[in-house]
């Protein structure tokens, strides 16, 4: 177990080093952030000295192995456009992201689970054909359409709730609905495949050939099992909703990590889509290697087949 | 050894400074005459407004040593800070925290007397140390421009600041006064002591508005300096929130979450316009489109011959593109490149729309049926303009492919020159009508892809003339020409369309002619205050 854990952290420092990579040349590639910070048809003079002020003057591999020191120390960099330490920008945002994500896989989960379950009892009945409706809409409708269409509805028209920002509770709910409709979809769709292809596994029969009621055989014996895809999935789909919650967050200028990466890009700011970009894949790795090792405790035939 | 207001008035107008004449006229005794009511009857700031804001916010814009030759920064700037002159309402360059400047008579000279009652918001006076550092650490837009032609900076008492120049240079306040940073005056000491990014963390200034707190890309938020010296602010506390999508910030403004926004375009702005408590507020900034042909100067080019090219002007239905994409209040001035409010702006005849013609053009320079124009290059941003465009240029034969590109890339390409075929360019750049033609028409010009030997000339005899008719006539002419000649085809002179929420008295729009953004924000109010 040991080694199949060390061998585990290997993996993940093999792969963040190979995502620092990328990420820190593929940025280069978008162009010069001088451009975006001087005036269009600045002289030489005034783009060589915001070169030489970002350190963007001297050689790549040099500009790449500062970068990796500095992330050594936990120092992303600082900010082209904002003149701020990334990591103080993204410790600022990610509690609003958590926050946003936290509540959108709730609603998201609240919604799959049952609607998914519903669905694989009733096959080809109503509750079954309004789930795939709801699955083709939440998986197809942009989420930047869904959200306008909410402020439209929920904030203009009727008035009820504030069209954008954050600070209280009720600025939560439309993103949270905009950002957790389509993980509700998924959800839903896995949930479903998921108990269709538990309730018709051998000891689910057996159960029901010794008579157990049907909600019994559902909710003890089908759905637990059927969980474990879904929840898994859940997991991974939580770190993706704190780190590419973009438009959503754009749309209702909610203050996340989304929007940094988007201010980013926008302004060319390469140490801030760096950063945002290294620590979600921070995350996501974290996230995948304690699944696999949990995996390997629960399932010796993971760790001694690997 | 000052020399007399009056005098130095007569020797700024012997010297041709129209405009500054108008400047040196405001000063002293304007000030005391009409500045001091201000002071008497100013009421105590009372309420809040909220701007939801089209970018994001950078703490870059409360230092104006580092102002980038674009309008937005300014946006901050005008609260946080003030200038020695400035573009204010009925005024190009205002009188602010200087109550009078001088023109030597050869043009070498420029004095600066400090207002006494002008202090920063830690309650230090305005010095002359003060505009000397701030105009030696400025390393924003045009500073090269400015330091190599400014000999010295002599500062003889508290109150008076001297600008030498090396030659006479008749754009000298132009830059100073309107087009850079370099003439906004932040405190010497407080910046010494906590260093050029802690001022952007906590900065001090000297205009109407105090920095309270920024949270960056999210909010912004201001609190009304009573003791500034024009007059106390009528708002207590202003917050800017910045909203990126555009119907978000119609939204709210509709729900009064936010009491101005900034750009709302197309259907939007009609739909802010057919909203009985909102108040459309369109303003002319400086921004004019125009198209260029880049490929023009190559002799084998179908570009090369006049005909084609105005063939492209005319084929252009700009009044049905203006209804369509600004509810017709864009500017349909025929001047491709200089606003109509700048300084020598030359009035081009209006710009006719006129398919016919442009094929009998077409005809006669060889092309019956049209020809492929190639690439027609944009910036994303107005992508929505360039089709309507590129289906009139389709419309008479001109056959193109519409090319977006992302902003970077697109300016990138342009200054570098090597976008092709048609360009669809534009600016809101301060300056004059000389500073506009010399990026993009004359030789040299950082968008300009060739240049008329005639016009180069020109450009050169206006730079040395002193003489502001003379000046003018020169700049005038050199209008005309780029006009006959179709270097460029005009597309419009752009309305920033904005909203005003029904809280909003004096809303600050369309007071500082050219200012695409509220201003001066003492002068904004809420309604019944």
């Amino acid at each position: 177990m040991k080694q199949y854990i060390t061998r585990r952290v290997g993996y993940c420092l093999l792969s963040l080093f190979l995502l620092s990579v990328t990420i820190f040349f593929f940025v280069r590639v978008t162009g010069d952030p001088a451009t975006l910070l001087v005036e269009p048809g600045a002289s030489e003079a005034d783009i060589a000295a915001i070169h030489h002020q970002f350190g963007l003057d001297k050689p790549l591999w040099v500009q790449y192995g500062i970068f990796l020191a500095s992330l050594a120390h936990g120092d992303l960099g600082q900010s082209f456009y904002y003149r701020t330490p990334v990591m103080e920008l993204y410790l600022s945002r990610l509690p609003n992201s958590l926050y946003l994500a936290a509540v959108a896989m709730a609603l998201s989960l609240l919604i799959g689970i049952p609607s998914g379950v519903l669905a694989s009892v009733r096959v080809g009945h109503f509750w079954d054909n309004f789930g795939k409706m709801f699955t083709l809409l939440g998986l197809s409708l942009p989420s930047f359409w869904v959200g306008l269409v909410l402020i439209l509805v929920f904030s203009v028209y009727l008035g009820w709730l504030p069209s954008s920002g954050a600070g209280t509770p009720l600025h939560l709910i439309m993103p949270a609905f905009a950002l957790g409709w389509y993980f509700a979809a998924a959800h839903m769709r896995l949930t479903r495949s998921s108990m269709l292809e538990v309730l018709g596994s051998e000891y689910v029969k057996l159960a029901r050939l010794k008579g157990l009621p049907q909600s019994l055989v559902i909710a003890k014996h089908a759905f637990k099992n059927a969980l474990i895809p879904v929840l898994t999935l859940a997991g991974i789909n939580l770190v993706i909703m704190v780190n590419v919650a973009i438009v959503v967050e754009v749309v209702f200028a909610w203050p996340g990590i989304g929007r940094l990466l988007y201010e980013g890009i926008t302004f060319r700011d390469f140490p801030v889509v760096q950063g945002v970009v290294l620590m979600g894949g921070t995350m996501i790795v974290i996230v995948n290697m304690v699944i696999d090792i949990l995996y390997a405790v629960i399932d010796p035939r993971i760790r001694l087949g690997s | 050894m000052n020399p007399p207001i009056e005098r130095r008035k007569d020797r700024a107008r012997a010297s041709g400074l129209t405009r500054r004449a108008a400047l040196v006229a405001a000063g002293a005794a304007a000030t005391a005459t009409t500045l001091a009511p201000y002071r008497v009857f100013a009421a105590t700031p009372q309420g809040q407004l909220t701007w939801g804001v089209h970018v994001s916010l950078a703490p870059t814009w409360f230092d104006p040593a580092e102002t980038p030759g674009l309008i937005t920064p300014f946006m901050v700037l005008y609260a946080l800070h003030d200038a020695m002159v400035k573009p204010m309402p009925g005024q190009p360059f205002a009188p602010c925290l200087a109550e009078s400047v001088g023109a030597s008579e050869d043009g070498l000279s420029y004095e600066f007397v400090l207002r006494k009652e002008a202090t920063f918001h830690n309650g230090d006076p305005v010095t002359a140390e003060d505009v000397k550092f701030s105009f030696e650490r400025y390393r924003g837009a045009s500073h090269d421009v400015m330091k190599a032609r400014v000999a010295a900076i002599e500062t003889p008492d508290q109150r008076h600041v001297n600008f030498k120049l090396k030659t006479a240079w008749p754009d000298f306040l132009t830059f100073y006064g309107s087009a850079t940073g370099a003439g906004w005056i932040v405190p010497k000491k407080y910046v010494e002591k906590v260093g050029a990014d802690g001022f952007k963390k906590a900065p001090i200034g000297a205009g109407p508005y105090k920095f309270v707190s920024f949270t960056p890309g999210v909010e912004l938020v201001f609190e009304a300096f009573e003791q500034y010296w024009r007059k106390t602010p009528g708002v207590k506390r202003l917050v800017f929130r910045v909203i990126q999508e555009e119907t978000t910030r119609l939204a709210a403004l509709k729900r009064g979450e936010v009491d101005i926004v900034y750009s709302i375009r197309g259907e939007l702005a009609e739909e802010l316009q057919r909203t009985p408590s909102l108040t459309l507020k369109p303003v002319a900034s400086p921004a004019t489109f125009w198209l260029y042909f880049a490929d023009q100067w190559d002799a084998k080019s179908p570009w090369h011959d006049e005909r084609v090219r105005l063939a492209a002007s005319l084929a252009v239905d700009r009044p049905s593109i203006n209804q369509a994409l600004t509810l017709g209040l864009s500017k349909l001035t025929g001047n491709p490149i200089v606003p109509d409010f700048f300084d020598f702006y030359w009035q081009a005849p209006a710009p006719p729309y006129d398919p016919a013609k442009a094929g009998r053009f077409l005809a006669e320079a060889g092309y019956p049926k049209g020809f492929d124009a190639g690439d027609y290059y944009c910036d994303s941003s107005y992508s929505n303009l360039a089709e309507a465009v590129v289906d009139n240029l389709g419309a008479v034969g001109i056959r193109t492919k519409l090319r977006p590109l992302e902003r970077a890339a697109f300016l990138e390409g342009y200054g570098k020159k090597s976008l092709k075929n048609i360009i669809q360019g534009g600016t809101g750049a301060f300056g004059n009508a000389a500073t506009r033609l010399e990026a993009v028409a004359v030789k040299g010009g950082v968008y300009a892809y060739g240049s008329d030997p005639e016009i180069d000339r020109m450009f050169q005899e206006q730079a040395a003339e002193m003489d502001h008719e003379r000046r003018t006539v020169i700049l005038r002419k050199m209008q005309q020409l780029l006009a006959e000649r179709t270097i460029f085809a005009p597309i419009w002179q752009l309305a920033f369309i904005n909203g005003v929420g029904p809280r909003v008295g004096q809303s600050g729009f369309d007071l500082i002619q050219g200012f695409a953004y509220t201003g001066p924000y003492e002068d904004i109010t809420l309604k019944g205050s």
